[in-house]
């Protein structure tokens, strides 16, 4: 008897620790841009509940504004109830508290995901909007025609040199991961426009781990694509790696501000897998202490 | 005399090589080929045809999205119930498809090409019908943006598609299969 009760107090402890609400390293500054990343997450499996409220606790001491969702977004059947059981369902605290979502179309999404209004894409396969003082353009990697291309250059064009430029989309341009690794293609049509309109960071998923790659030309590659799926051992980390996370599922968090990009990448469990403080390239060292 | 040679030869190397390395066709433009400027007439006669049916729009009812897009293929099929593989697909249009996915996939971009259908989650082989839906389970492969430096651009309504080694166009709202070529992807 004594026995079972210290196993079942064990049990709550272990269950109530793995509940506590992780730490925020973000600063939370006032008027920050404030957002988390999620990828390859609509699976209606349990881990990508799991995900979901840890984010939700997050949400709690680091109010995030809205989630961009780096496709995969909804695995397998698309019917109204599928959709619900992987979207609708697990995130629904966080659209109560009215954080919106941003999307972009993975491999395995159906196109008329774009018609979703919580989706936030109004029907495009490609759309752009700003937050602050950062510009987000969202792609979709599964088809860069050149009419997509010629869209991105215009939109990189328009948004001028002194904020901030994020691209977002589903297949990374580089990553380590065994699996699928870097898409080299996409990288020769996207990355001469990265570089001559000032992206400084790029976020994409397909590959099942966290990963952050070292700057690469200048610009900074996240790999968030275990927010539901999860390809434990997968990431063979090579040069580019600069941190990964492959052992649970994750999903980023990111403050901005000013020119300071803060990100805190977070596991299931809570653990802070991946921090950091990223310095606008080019942006003018203030004497503000 | 040697000098010349190798200006030439760095020429012709940079004017070889630099339309490869941004992606830009070697080929005349899409648009000037007889069996291309059928093909887009044809496919700009089905978007007419699909444009005049009911369309979806952006709503946070999921049930909307799935009734209207299987309202919308399910009058496609109605009006082209005659459709047949080589409509839009024609003859011509498909001998230009074929020969410049070749020459695609045997040029220098041909193994990165190669790649992208294999990181995009390739799709086996499957029995294409004209008018049926893609499949909803299906991933999308990767078209690589490569190839589609070199084709015809479609309007919105219609996408190119990549299953096993067909070539496939697409309605993306009514996720109709339109026409397609077979065998085109070696």
């Amino acid at each position: 008897m004594r026995r079972r009760t210290f196993l079942l107090a064990a049990f709550l402890n272990r269950y109530a620790l793995s509940l506590r609400a992780q730490d925020v390293i973000l600063p939370g500054k006032p008027g920050s841009v404030r957002f988390a990343a999620i990828g390859d997450m609509g699976t209606g499996e349990a881990a990508q509940y799991q995900i979901a409220q840890r984010m939700l606790q997050f949400h709690q001491q680091f109010p995030f504004t809205f989630v961009i969702a780096l496709g995969d977004n909804i695995y397998g059947g698309k019917s109204p109830a599928e959709l619900q059981k992987k979207f609708e369902i697990p995130y629904k605290p966080l659209l109560d508290e009215g954080v919106q979502f941003y999307a972009v179309l993975g491999n395995h999404d159906d196109s008329n995901e774009r018609f979703y209004k919580f989706f936030n894409m109004n029907g495009q396969q490609y759309y752009s909007y700003k937050k602050g003082n950062v510009h987000f353009f969202a792609l979709d990697s599964n088809y860069l025609d050149p009419k997509q291309l010629a869209w991105l250059e215009k939109e990189l064009a328009n948004a001028g040199t002194t904020d901030w430029k994020i691209c977002y989309f589903h297949h990374p341009l580089y990553s380590s991961g065994a699996f699928h690794g870097s898409s080299i293609e996409l990288r020769a049509v996207l990355e001469p426009l990265f570089l001559k309109y000032g992206v400084q960071v790029v976020f994409a998923g397909h590959e099942h781990v966290y990963e952050r790659v070292k700057p690469q030309k200048g610009i900074y590659y996240f790999t968030e694509g275990a927010s539901g799926e999860l390809r434990a051992g997968n990431l063979k980390k090579t040069d580019l790696t600069a941190v990964g996370y492959d052992k649970d599922r994750s999903f980023l968090s990111v403050e901005i501000s000013g020119d300071d990009l803060y990100f805190q990448t977070v596991s299931r469990t809570g653990v802070t897998v991946d921090s950091g403080t990223i310095r606008r390239p080019g942006a003018v060292q203030s004497d503000q202490p | 005399m040697f000098l010349r040679t190798g200006v030439l030869f760095i020429v012709l190397f940079v004017g070889l090589r630099i339309p490869m390395a941004v992606g830009r066709p070697a080929d005349p433009p899409a648009s000037e080929s007889p069996g291309f400027r059928e093909f887009m007439q044809r496919a700009q006669e089905y978007v007419k045809l699909q444009k005049a049916m009911p369309r979806l729009r952006t709503t946070k009812k999921r049930e909307e999205i799935v009734e209207r897009r299987r309202a919308l293929a399910q009058k496609i099929r109605e009006t082209r119930s005659n459709a047949q593989p080589g409509d839009i697909f024609t003859p011509a249009a498909s001998d230009e498809f074929r020969r410049v996915i070749r020459s695609v996939f045997q040029g220098p971009a041909g193994r990165d090409v190669r790649r992208t259908i294999r990181q995009g989650a390739p799709v086996p082989d499957r029995h294409l019908i004209v008018n049926s839906d893609y499949p909803e389970h299906l991933p999308v492969t990767t078209v690589p943006p490569t190839l589609l430096l070199r084709l015809p651009q479609l309007p919105p309504e219609l996408a190119y598609r990549i299953i096993g080694h067909d070539f496939v166009l697409q309605d993306i709202q009514a996720r109709v299969i339109v026409d397609f070529i077979p065998g085109a992807i070696p």
